[in-house]
Parts: C-alpha cells; sequence; structure tokens
C-alpha cells in the first residue's frame, strides 16, 4: 500500500469533523473521487446528493457519528487490531434499497475518516463490485488504528481534530 | 474548510431532498435510541408487535420503507411521540388583525427534579419555560 495523507474533507459542520485519504501522487483525495463519480450520473445523481445531505446535514450537523447512523462490520474486519470504540463500517443511508455505499472510520462521535465507495448491487460486500472498495478501506483503517495505537496520530478532542505526534496537522501515513 | 466537491454538490441538491434525508435520519435515531432506553431488543420488541424479527430489522436498517402505520405502531409500544407535529392557533388580537402562533407542545415537568451528572447537581432554572415558538 502506497503512502497517504489524511487530510480534512469538512470541519465546518456542527457536530463532526471528517477526514479524508489521499493516495500519494493522486489529484483528488478518495471521498471527492467517490462523489464525483456519480455526481452527474442520471441514474445515481440523487442517490449522491441524498447520500451527501445524510453525511454533512443529518450526522455533520444534526447527529454526530451516533451509533443509531452507522452500520458497524465488525466481524468483516477480523485483520484489524481490536481497538476499543473504533469501528470501520459505512455510514449506511438507512433507506429502501439505496443503491450506494460509503466507508468510513468512525474515531469519535465527532471525528470520522471517510474512504471511497461505490454501488452496492451484491447482496454482501464480497459479492458486490465495491469489495475492493471494502479491502482498501480496510487497509486505510489498518494503518490509522495502527498510528493511533502507537501515538503517531494523536487525538485533539477540544478542537475535534487528529494531530500529528508533533502536534502537525499534517498527517502522512 | 469544505471539500469544494461537496460543496459544489450540496449547491445542487434540492432542499426537498435535504429536509427528507434530515427527517428520515431524526426518525431513525429517535426510534433506535427509544428502543435503547426501554431495554429492548430487536427480537424483544419484535415478539411485542407480535412481527417476525427480521421484519422489525427491516424497518430499523432501511431495507423496508417506514410507513406512518408502522411508525404508529411502534410509538404505540413505545409509549413516547416519535414525529411530533406543531399546531397553528390563532386568535385576534384586534378585529383588524389576525394572527398565527406555531404551538408545540411540551409535556408537564417537576422542576424539583435533579440530574447527577458526574460530580455536577443539574438543575432545571426556575425560568425555564416549555419550548414555544410564535410566528406570524
Amino acid at each position: 500500500m502506497n503512502t497517504f495523507e489524511l487530510e480534512i474533507w469538512d470541519d465546518e459542520a456542527k457536530c463532526c469533523t471528517f477526514y479524508t485519504v489521499k493516495d500519494e501522487g493522486a489529484d483528488l483525495n478518495e471521498t471527492d473521487m467517490f462523489f464525483e463519480k456519480y455526481e452527474n450520473d442520471v441514474i445515481y445523481k440523487e442517490h449522491i446528493q441524498q447520500l451527501l445531505s445524510f453525511v454533512l446535514n443529518a450526522i455533520g450537523d444534526r447527529h454526530g457519528a451516533i451509533d443509531e447512523l452507522f452500520n458497524r462490520y465488525e466481524n468483516e474486519v477480523a485483520g484489524l487490531p481490536s481497538h476499543g470504540h473504533l469501528h470501520l463500517g459505512e455510514l449506511h443511508y438507512h433507506f429502501p434499497n439505496f443503491p450506494l455505499r460509503l466507508y468510513a472510520l468512525r474515531i469519535t462521535n465527532e471525528i470520522v475518516i471517510l474512504f471511497g465507495g461505490g454501488i452496492k448491487d451484491g447482496r454482501t460486500n464480497q459479492e458486490s463490485s465495491l469489495h475492493y472498495k471494502w479491502v482498501d478501506a480496510c487497509n486505510y483503517a489498518k494503518r490509522i488504528i495502527q498510528s493511533l495505537k502507537d501515538g503517531s496520530i494523536v487525538i485533539n478532542k477540544q478542537k475535534r481534530i487528529l494531530l500529528s505526534f508533533d502536534g502537525s496537522s499534517d498527517i502522512i501515513l | 474548510m469544505r471539500s469544494k466537491v461537496a460543496r459544489r454538490i450540496l449547491a445542487e441538491t434540492p432542499e426537498e431532498t435535504k429536509i427528507f434525508v434530515n427527517l428520515y435520519a431524526d426518525i431513525l435515531v429517535r426510534i433506535k435510541q427509544l428502543l435503547k432506553e426501554n431495554g429492548h431488543t430487536q427480537k424483544s420488541f419484535a415478539e411485542k408487535l407480535d412481527k417476525r424479527p427480521s421484519e422489525i430489522n427491516k424497518w430499523l436498517t432501511g431495507n423496508h420503507n417506514l410507513t406512518l402505520k408502522s411508525i404508529a405502531k411502534m410509538q404505540a409500544e413505545l409509549g413516547e411521540p416519535i414525529i411530533h407535529v406543531p399546531r397553528r392557533v390563532a386568535f385576534s388580537e384586534k378585529e383588524s388583525i389576525k394572527r398565527q402562533f406555531t404551538v408545540y407542545k411540551n409535556h408537564q415537568f417537576d422542576p424539583t427534579v435533579k440530574f447527577e451528572e458526574g460530580q455536577k447537581t443539574l438543575r432545571i432554572p426556575k425560568t425555564f419555560q416549555p419550548l414555544a415558538h410564535a410566528g406570524e
């Protein structure tokens, strides 16, 4: 896995700061790539608007990343070290047959890292074409969790941000 | 800062979409929190409602559209409102001026109740008034 940067995707929401990951040398971060891919798609345009509104308005501005809005798939992340309150899952917009999935790692109720996603066209993640996005999310999450455990990244709860061990906001992993 | 892509999509998102998503999330959160407060699991709640656990799971994980009927059924069992619709009350100040207020009704409360939070004791301030929003 390449080196990637952990960068703020949104810190304007009232309850939650959203981070994303950007591979070294990439033009766009994973989350922007996901949203941009379906932004003008005739079939998925409305879905992408709903999902974004769910992330920024419902979670970001109204509720934070609470259990009730966060679907966890801990069983599927067997490779991840067990680490208390950290959960890799998807921000699952609760609506029947919603076709899109966006993966995320919840650090706290106020700090969430968004990865990429795609169309869920199979019964499970493994059977779906977005399986490789799930694997990517697991790999990003694994390195982030490890960095939190060894102190390379620290959580500043007061400011609702993540910092590098040296206090810098530039986080390269 | 906010992602430029997110800002662009959000600017194009119709207001009704934002309202719909927020309402849907609020209702789901409310139901799940009431279930937790009442000590219900999906299985025990399904038994109370005389439904299959898989059906309740569909309601709560988004695989089935919530209807007013299903919300009413849950509200009756949980004993607390899930959705509250404010009422408009009209009155005449003078014969020529008619005003309307939107009233959000609160339950009666006991102002002597104390809430313990760690070492702090929180009291309901004496000046506390039930929530009411007034508008013309």
